[in-house]
């Protein structure tokens, strides 16, 4: 079998997928065996996980013991207490990372959705050249871009503000923004835009009217990705602010570390609540997620 | 038509993408509106991403430091930031730390990602829903994962320690102090972390080997040892390759995890380039010799980079 063969089946793969995993459920009888061997290793897996909520409900007592208490019994609230509700630091990185996080999660909507529905549509060789930035762009090293961008900032006024923080966290979502919702306009029959033209709407009319609604899940995909990577985006919030008041939730958590040093209930109690946001977006658009991942990118 | 190599994102067998020749009536939408809908994101891309990279070229040309940073007026130097950094102490264990934890870190995600894909692909009831649960790990911020390890990590009440001792191994080793160890511990959160992105991919990619090969294999009276190695890695070898080269860029510029655990400590132990960057501009506010050391970090993802692009060319012109 020839190399490029091969490569066309790879790529079929990912549209073709489920088929056969249908297929055996049905001609087998239900595998319940496998289920239960499933569910151990994948509870191992998520071990860590539960560690890190049970510590964040267990008094110093139940921390410090060997060997461990494996279940937080009773359950103690008091490091929610200490690390987030009395503490107004955590209570204001929280405001910051939902405004930044948004803000980003916009500007990323706004940016990609007509550049991907333009790089769907035009000729081949030109979205090839196009693309290139795109692809490039979520490769390179956050750091990066985060060493140049403090000393612009530091001269265009926009360390530790809220449109820099923005600005800076859409460069990190943008590129797989454009990259995984460009399929999405591929597969929209451009019979309806001509359809439309045919009736006098203008190219935004029709763009606005009759595409978008037709791409949501691609959006929702990109807003759910674009929140999550925004949310725990660490490199721009460490670089871009040095007030505390300004910082992103992630670094607020990183100098609880220094802070707590290992009073491990209360930063378990951080760590948790700054995670809750994405466990709930999983739990939610779980499916766009599972569709994402498969686009062959990543978060960094 | 697919450059979107191992994209559906709906992944669920919606018909592939229409593809062929332009239609003439598209000719309303004339190129000035067609480039009007990228221009606003390339225009974005170009001043916050490519002139910034532009920008530090520049800088690690000049001695930048904390006194002439904001003032401007630091002298140029030509290319002595670079080689200052090159011949620095710092520079081989630094390349040498970052690529053990790539690689250490890119076998094991890779290989034990494959054994739940493989696991995952046999179907049994519930396996979406447990395949799903493992993603939240991957959802999780870094500096989550990254306090909840060191908590793991830690001394004598750590989990790490009392999952050896169920093992008979007595130890109360604060893995991430002592440099000897602080490495394979991060290396081991970042397994964690990344099994679950190699997965998914592996996953997507088994469901389009052929059954039919499998059947004609065990007529053959093939070994499942010689199914996998010769039928299952054949057939997968593009998407093993995407996902190793995709895996190996992300790995390579890991900053935020190892900052979280170590810092880059104990002793330098976990010292990665992207930690040496952060630490010579933002610690030492040596911001020229901090650029130069960007752009050698950049090296190797942009060939990588390259690379990428190039099967993603090969595999769109099969099509």
């Amino acid at each position: 079998m020839s190399t490029g063969s091969r490569t066309v089946t790879a790529t079929e793969t990912l549209v073709t997928s489920r088929r056969r995993g249908e297929r055996r459920v049905r001609s087998e009888r239900p595998r319940w065996g496998l289920t239960a061997i499933a569910v151990v290793v994948v509870g191992l897996f998520l071990f860590p996980l539960y560690w890190l909520v049970s510590t964040s409900l267990k008094s110093p007592d139940q921390i410090f013991t060997s060997p461990p208490t494996w279940a937080p019994i009773p359950a103690d609230f008091s490091n929610y207490a200490t690390a987030v509700f009395d503490n107004p630091l955590m209570i204001r990185a929280l405001g910051n990372s939902v405004i930044i996080s948004i803000g980003a999660t916009l500007l990323t909507l706004a940016l990609a959705a007509p550049a991907a529905y333009a790089l769907a549509r035009l000729r081949l060789r030109w979205t090839a050249l196009l693309m290139l930035p795109f692809l490039v762009a979520q490769l390179l090293p956050a750091i990066n871009v985060a060493l140049p961008m403090f000393a612009l900032f530091s001269q265009w006024g926009l360390v530790n503000t809220y449109p820099g923080l923005i600005l800076a966290n859409t460069v990190g979502a943008l590129p797989f923004a454009v990259i995984v919702l460009r399929p999405f306009y591929l597969s929209i029959p451009k019979e309806l835009e001509e359809a439309a033209a045919v009736d006098g709407a203008t190219r935004f009319q029709a763009f606005f009217r009759i595409v978008l609604p037709l791409v949501r899940p691609g959006l929702v995909t990109v807003a759910v990705f674009a929140f999550v990577m925004t949310w725990g985006e660490f490199v721009f919030g460490l670089t871009l602010t040095t007030e505390r008041e300004m910082q992103p939730v992630t670094v607020t958590l990183n100098s609880f570390i220094g802070l707590y040093g290992t009073q491990w209930g209360p930063l378990m109690a951080a760590s948790t609540v700054v995670a809750i946001p994405l466990i709930i977006v999983f739990v939610v658009f779980q499916r766009y997620i599972t569709s994402g991942l498969a686009a062959g990118s990543v978060k960094d | 038509m697919s450059s979107d190599t191992l994209t559906d994102p709906r992944g669920v067998g919606t018909a592939p993408p229409p593809r062929g020749g332009r239609s003439r009536s598209l000719q309303w939408l004339d190129s000035l509106g067609r480039y009007g809908f990228v221009l606003p994101a390339i225009i974005f891309l170009i001043v916050f991403m490519l002139y910034p990279l532009v920008y530090t070229f520049n800088l690690s040309l000049f001695d930048v430091n904390a006194g002439n940073f904001l003032t401007g007026g630091a002298p140029f130097v030509g290319l002595e930031n670079y080689v200052q950094f090159l011949s620095s102490p710092a520079f081989i264990p630094s390349l040498t730390i970052t690529l053990v934890f790539t690689i250490g870190s890119l076998v094991f995600q890779h290989s034990i990602g494959f054994m739940f894909a493989l696991f995952f692909n046999k179907g049994f009831p519930l396996s979406g829903l447990l395949r799903a649960l493992m993603l939240v790990v991957w959802v999780l911020p870094a500096v989550v994962s990254a306090s909840l390890w060191r908590w793991i990590f830690s001394g004598s009440y750590g989990l790490f320690n009392a999952f050896l001792a169920l093992f008979g191994i007595q130890s109360s080793e604060p893995w991430l102090v002592n440099p000897a160890t602080a490495l394979p511990a991060v290396i081991i959160a970042n397994i964690w972390v990344g099994i679950p992105f190699h997965m998914m991919l592996l996953y997507a990619g088994l469901q389009g080997v052929p059954i039919q090969l499998y059947e004609a294999a065990a007529i053959d009276g093939a070994s499942a040892w010689q199914k996998f190695w010769r039928i299952t890695v054949p057939m997968m070898r593009p998407v093993i390759v995407i996902a190793l080269l995709l895996g190996f860029v992300h790995t390579f510029k890991v900053f935020d995890l190892i900052y979280v655990m170590t810092a880059g400590g104990p002793a330098g132990a976990t010292n990665v380039l992207s930690i040496e960057v952060y630490k010579l501009s933002f610690e030492y506010f040596r911001f020229g010799d901090g650029a130069a050391a960007a752009n050698i970090l950049l090296i190797i993802p942009l060939l990588l980079s390259a690379l990428y692009l190039w099967l993603r060319r090969r595999e769109e012109s099969t099509l």
